[in-house]
């Protein structure tokens, strides 16, 4: 038999490259156009939009990935804050240490909490990680977030002042906070982004294919699937604490089942099978409640919009919008190839 | 060289095996038997799908059972499965390079197993592959770095003729181009009479007959398994 | 003393129990987890609750109630059940979660959030048992929840109807063969748990509070009830709701834990379904 020479085509190496640097104008852009386009409460809904979008990336990264359903995110982005929180009163760490610190103490969590259950499939999954979620809400309504006082707990009670964290330096203002939160945002994304196209992303791609074909190409499932999870963990603890810095304090009340019910809505119906979906989902569950309240919809009828794009993603478009866009994207880049060849 | 001693597989008064013990030494090697014969099990068996409930495994002198499935695998004990495996979201190259990573194996070896079994088409995405090319990229992924033992489960089912005579030649390579042994399991009796120089049959769980490809299919023990106790048409 | 809390938790764990009985029977015969059931039970107990606020009889009320709740499940289940019947159960459940969050959202969008109750009839009559005050409601639930795990072990072991349940529960596909009226088998699961989680619904606004939140999130125990049944057991469900409701219920008097002892259901969950599952083997299939 003759031996075939295989011409493996050459991937442009500029390809990557650029798509990174027209992501980075596109930030660099978008943080000085928005602040000083729109006002300072849109401002911050965009602000909390960047940090939701991380947090939607995550959770995206383990559906869209691994076809893992996390319904306890949210406890995951309420520990970042708390880590965060609890460390910038105690300490006085700069910020950055601060989200380094809640990232890795995320990251530790979210493992203790995946080791028993990552052998688990599909529904049974869902419903410990749904149990999780509400088992921390409880606590973080119990504990209280850390105010500035003393203790493991870190609560100030009576008449002891209680304190806002503040913010970094490098992000003082509204306009500036939203530069700080768009970058820490983009790292976190290159993060995960790098994870997809290099070897654990492909290993996740088997494994979500089939994991006994998975395991039959040596991949340890267990390992990488950990591994997935620590990375999500770590990106979704940034985030809290980012959040944590946002408003200075936190609120138990924002951290519920609920809450991460509806994370996991917005990254199906924004796409949980992209980056983009992250985005798109963190503009959902952020900036799209401000829009419908600013032209006095009522804000619970959110959670029908929501309630019926879940069921309209899970059972026709799991791509989601992002999906749907990126179809469309292709869709326009064949015509155009068509035309230019033509 | 595959060996198994004793082995058993039993849960809930079924032995899908049944004290099995035979050794295959020649290159290319044929698993035949009737349907529920526990080819399939005895594939799971040795791959680590299945813990026994007795007996030895052994490959190359080694002893597999301590071996958790994905450590055999980079030990070298590659299988395919029945059902094509082949991962839809990457490209047959990507495809390849899955096993690769871990079986230490580099890009250049991926291109030689691609270029091996034939493949042209390296970047399509998985989900636009024939059946044809399925197969052929789940035989890259078993000959890439570094196999000893390659169990392939059905290897032509859903391919026509001329493909399954395609596969065929391209597993008679197998063992001199990777210094590997091959083991398959197929209903086809012509594709087994054809690459394999033994054969063992199974049936109810138990090794009924071993040896030569060519005597095993006229032996009447086996010719009996297959179509029952009736009298045996000549 | 403990004894007033093992009373209200026994009350309240048999309608965790009675939710989680109407969730399995819905899933054994449709394979639908029906994250939903909490939200149909808010819709029930406030619709009755308006229509007393609006003058009309307490009993027509609770029946429009429960009606309601039959019959959103039954839409659901007509629309969405065949349409979903390939997929796995985990996207059946997570679209039942969009099916609650909908409701979850009209409801609160109608009934803003002041505080409520909701007062049953047999609240003012009670027994005293063991030196403890039992309202015929608390008896009522704990009735109802025996009384329905017994009464459907029994229909689907002896009835025509029921031994089709168990059939639709093993094999759809090959039920429909058979020429057993699938949909119709379907519907009477779906329309029955429906009303179960408005009776359900009503019971647990008069024993705990009537906000659509907390009725809605109450699916969660029983979600922990089904795991103690393993999703297979009628009576260990019955036991497991009542397990956990006493657990709840219990740690009220002691500081120390009562704001913990709300997590109560969760950590029974996740303790049990990670013990159940620990002998998980993999799977040789692949991903559609």
């Amino acid at each position: 038999m003759t031996t075939l020479t295989v011409a493996v085509r050459r991937r442009s190496a500029w390809r990557p490259a650029a798509g990174v640097l027209g992501v980075v104008a596109l930030l660099v852009i978008v943080g000085f156009v928005v602040p000083a386009v729109f006002s300072v409460f849109w401002v911050r809904s965009f602000t909390t939009s960047a940090i939701y979008a991380i947090a939607c990336a995550g959770v995206g990264l383990l559906y869209g990935r691994l076809g893992l359903v996390s319904l306890g995110q949210i406890a995951l982005v309420g520990v970042g804050g708390w880590i965060t929180l609890r460390l910038g009163y105690g300490t006085g760490l700069p910020y950055p240490i601060l989200l380094l610190l809640a990232g890795a103490g995320t990251c530790v969590i979210g493992v203790m909490v995946g080791i028993p259950s990552l052998r688990l499939s599909g529904l049974n999954l869902a419903i410990v990680t749904l149990m999780f979620a509400g088992a921390f809400a409880i606590v973080f309504n119990a504990t209280g977030f850390p105010n500035g006082g003393g203790g493991f707990l870190g609560r100030a009670t009576g008449s002891v002042q209680r304190l806002a964290l503040e913010r970094p330096t490098l992000g003082r203002g509204d306009g500036g906070y939203f530069r700080y939160v768009l970058m820490v945002a983009a790292l976190m994304f290159g993060l995960l982004a790098l994870h997809v196209r290099s070897r654990p992303g492909r290993q996740w791609a088997a494994i979500r294919q089939s994991e006994a074909g998975a395991l039959a190409s040596g991949v340890d499932t267990t390992r990488s699937k950990l591994w997935a999870l620590a990375v999500v963990s770590f990106t979704t603890g940034v985030a809290g604490g980012l959040l944590a810095a946002n408003a200075g304090v936190l609120d138990p009340g924002n951290f519920g089942a609920s809450e991460s019910i509806v994370l996991f809505a917005v990254v199906l119906i924004g796409g949980a099978f992209s980056l983009l979906g992250g985005v798109l989902g963190g503009l959902l569950s952020q900036a799209f409640p401000s829009l419908l309240d600013e032209i006095g919809v009522n804000g619970n009828l959110i959670l029908l919009v929501f309630g019926v794009g879940l069921v309209h993603a899970v059972s026709t478009a799991p791509q989601g919008i992002a999906g749907q866009l990126q179809g469309l994207a292709a869709l326009v880049r064949r015509r155009v190839g068509a035309l230019e060849d033509g | 060289m595959l060996e198994v001693r004793d082995l058993t597989v039993a849960f809930g008064g079924v032995k899908p095996l049944d004290g099995v013990t035979f050794r295959l030494d020649d290159a290319v090697c044929g698993l035949v038997g009737p349907n529920g014969a526990g080819k399939t099990t005895f594939f799971n068996c040795v791959s680590g799908f299945v813990r026994p409930s007795a007996g030895l495994i052994v490959a190359d002198g080694t002893e597999l059972l301590a071996l958790t499935p994905h450590l055999r695998a980079r030990w070298g004990l590659r299988r395919t499965f029945q059902q094509e495996q082949v991962i839809q979201a990457l490209d047959a190259y990507d495809n390849v390079r899955v096993a690769a990573d871990e079986f230490g194996a580099s890009g250049h070896d991926v291109r030689d197993a691609l270029a091996f079994v034939g493949l042209e088409r390296v970047h399509r995405s998985g989900a636009a592959l024939s059946m044809l090319e399925r197969r052929l990229v789940e035989i890259a992924r078993t000959v890439v770095g570094g196999p000893r033992v390659i169990m392939l489960d059905e290897p032509g089912a859903g391919l026509a003729e001329a493909e399954t005579e395609r596969l065929v030649a391209l597993i008679r390579e197998i063992p001199a181009r990777y210094d590997a042994q091959v083991v398959l399991v197929d209903h086809d009796m012509e594709l087994v009479a054809s690459v394999c120089s033994t054969t063992a049959v199974l049936d109810f769980g138990r090794l009924i007959a071993l040896g030569p490809t060519s005597e095993m299919l006229r032996d009447d023990t086996v010719r009996r398994a297959y179509l029952g106790t009736e009298e045996v048409l000549a | 003393m403990l004894k007033p809390f093992i009373v209200t938790g026994l009350a309240v764990g048999s309608l965790y129990a009675l939710s989680g009985l109407g969730m399995l029977v819905l899933y054994r015969t449709t394979g639908v987890l029906n994250l939903a059931y909490g939200a149909l039970g808010a819709m029930a107990a406030l619709i009755s609750w308006e229509l007393i606020q609006q003058g009309t009889e307490q009993w027509p009320s609770y029946a429009v109630g429960v009606g309601a709740a039959t019959a959103a499940s039954l839409c659901y289940g007509g629309l969405l059940g065949p349409y979903l019947a390939e997929r796995e159960s985990v996207v059946k459940a997570t679209a039942s979660l969009g099916f609650a969050l909908a409701i979850l959202g009209v409801l609160n969008w109608y009934w803003t959030d002041d505080t409520r109750t909701l007062t049953l009839p047999t609240d003012t009559s009670g027994f005293d048992v063991v030196d403890v005050r039992v309202s015929t409601t608390q008896l009522i639930a704990l009735a109802l929840a025996v009384v329905v795990a017994v009464g459907t072990s029994v229909y689907l072991r002896a009835s025509g109807t029921g031994t089709e349940m168990r059939a639709l529960a093993d094999d759809r596909e090959l039920t429909s063969m058979l020429g057993v009226r699938v949909r119709r088998v379907e519907a009477l699961a779906w329309g029955v748990s429906g009303a179960l989680a408005g009776v359900s619904g009503l019971l647990l606004a008069d024993l705990t509070q009537l906000t659509a939140n907390s009725l809605t999130f109450l699916v969660i125990p029983a979600l922990a009830a089904c795991v103690v049944g393993r999703f297979r057991s009628l009576g260990w469900t019955l036991f497991g709701g009542l397990l956990v409701g006493v657990l709840e219920a219990v740690g009220t008097p002691y500081d120390w834990i009562a704001d913990y002892r709300s997590a109560a259901p969760f950590v029974v969950a996740i303790v049990v379904v990670l013990y159940l599952q620990r002998h998980k083997t993999v799977t040789i299939g692949a991903a559609r």
